[in-house]
């Protein structure tokens, strides 16, 4: 049922669909993916959908079990599927695969992630309890977003301004040396 | 900032009675967290000098301002002296108070510098890492990831705080942190 609609659209899927990012997880995602395609095309939606969520799950199927090649993909496409069409989408798929798997990979669902961070090195001269001194101080801004997955598509990112004395300073070095230490000991592994 | 009157009560104080009390008071003002101590050698103190306790406090309370005067306008112990012969003192008591100023001064600046008022204080850092094996999205990942709880002081309180960050940004924030200390020592 989908060859027909599949054959006539498909100069503008090769156009468009790699660039509507073909990996939202939801079913309200491929709506605005529809509507993209729709003015192009007189077709009434529910045929339409139909052929965008078919795409999408195809494109999830290829995206999850990382197939990379072009004979796992093509073997996924039923007997009598349109040669042209077939070869068409199979390079299509190739071409986005690993920009896809890193979408996937970026928008996984994870602790607030760091985005950003700036630092200022500040001397404090006096203060209430005493007139004259001169101790350096750290500000660290780190600016945190929110789990992508729960934003949508305004993702909420909050700015945490911390102060670090030197000796805290030097401690989260210690650590963060340790962490270094650590990670390139699996490296190596 | 200090009561005449009161700190003219001292001369009820032998000199060597008042070392004493200097030193204890002293005592007190570096170890701050040590009050149930202190008050109980104050009480000891009037018991064997046969001083009432009340007057006695009030004669601490009035020289317990001294210390803290001097740190908020940095004066030197000769300043101090200067001032306690001023407010009636004797010289000798006035020469032996100076004399364990400038002894303790460095503690007591120390503690005032620690009491500074800090923003948000960061107090601890908790780390861990490991590998993401798999997805909804994706079968088999395998990507390293790092996360860090920072437990920070807000007024009074403390909040953690949860970040994760990939291998990339740890690079780059271990850098950052790098730059930061070469700053904060080139100011020390």
């Amino acid at each position: 049922a989908l060859n027909p609609l599949i054959q006539i659209v498909k100069k503008d899927v090769k156009r468009d669909w790699p660039q509507n990012q073909a990996l939202g997880n939801t079913a309200c995602d491929l709506l605005p993916m529809c509507n993209a395609f729709q003015p192009s095309r007189a077709f009434s939606p529910l045929p339409f959908l139909q052929l965008v969520s078919a795409l999408h799950n195809l494109t999830r199927h290829v995206v999850y079990h990382s197939l990379m090649t072009a004979e796992e993909i093509l073997s996924l496409f039923p007997e009598n599927f349109h040669q042209n069409l077939k070869n068409l989408l199979t390079k299509i798929i190739l071409e986005n695969i690993s920009s896809w798997r890193n979408e996937a990979q970026a928008s996984q669902i994870s602790l607030p992630r760091l985005v950003d961070m700036d630092w200022r090195v500040d001397i404090k001269t006096s203060s209430d309890s005493i007139s004259r001194m001169a101790v350096p101080t750290c500000l660290l801004q780190l600016k945190i977003q929110e789990d992508v997955a729960l934003c949508g598509s305004s993702p909420v990112v909050s700015a945490l301004t911390v102060e670090l004395s030197k000796e805290t300073l030097d401690t989260m070095l210690e650590g963060l040396g340790r962490i270094r230490d650590q990670l390139s000991a699996v490296a190596n592994k | 900032m200090c009561d005449d009157a009161q700190l003219r009560d001292t001369v009820l104080v032998s000199s060597q009675q008042f070392s004493v009390l200097t030193d204890m008071l002293f005592r007190f003002l570096t170890e701050p967290k040590e009050v149930e101590r202190f008050l109980s050698q104050l009480t000891d103190f009037a018991t064997m000098n046969k001083i009432s306790l009340g007057p006695l406090k009030n004669i601490v309370n009035s020289i317990l301002l001294v210390p803290s005067g001097a740190l908020k306008r940095n004066l030197s112990s000769e300043q101090v002296r200067a001032d306690f012969i001023a407010l009636g003192l004797s010289e000798e008591k006035a020469v032996y108070f100076a004399q364990q100023w400038n002894v303790n001064s460095p503690t007591l600046t120390r503690l005032a510098v620690g009491h500074t008022l800090m923003i948000n204080q960061l107090i601890d850092m908790e780390w861990k890492f490991g590998v993401t094996a798999g997805s909804s999205e994706l079968k088999k990942v395998g990507s390293i990831f790092l996360q860090l709880k920072l437990v920070v002081k807000k007024g009074s309180q403390m909040e953690n705080v949860h970040i994760e960050l990939t291998l990339p940004q740890f690079y780059s924030f271990l850098h950052e942190m790098e730059r930061v200390k070469t700053s904060l020592e080139s100011f020390s």
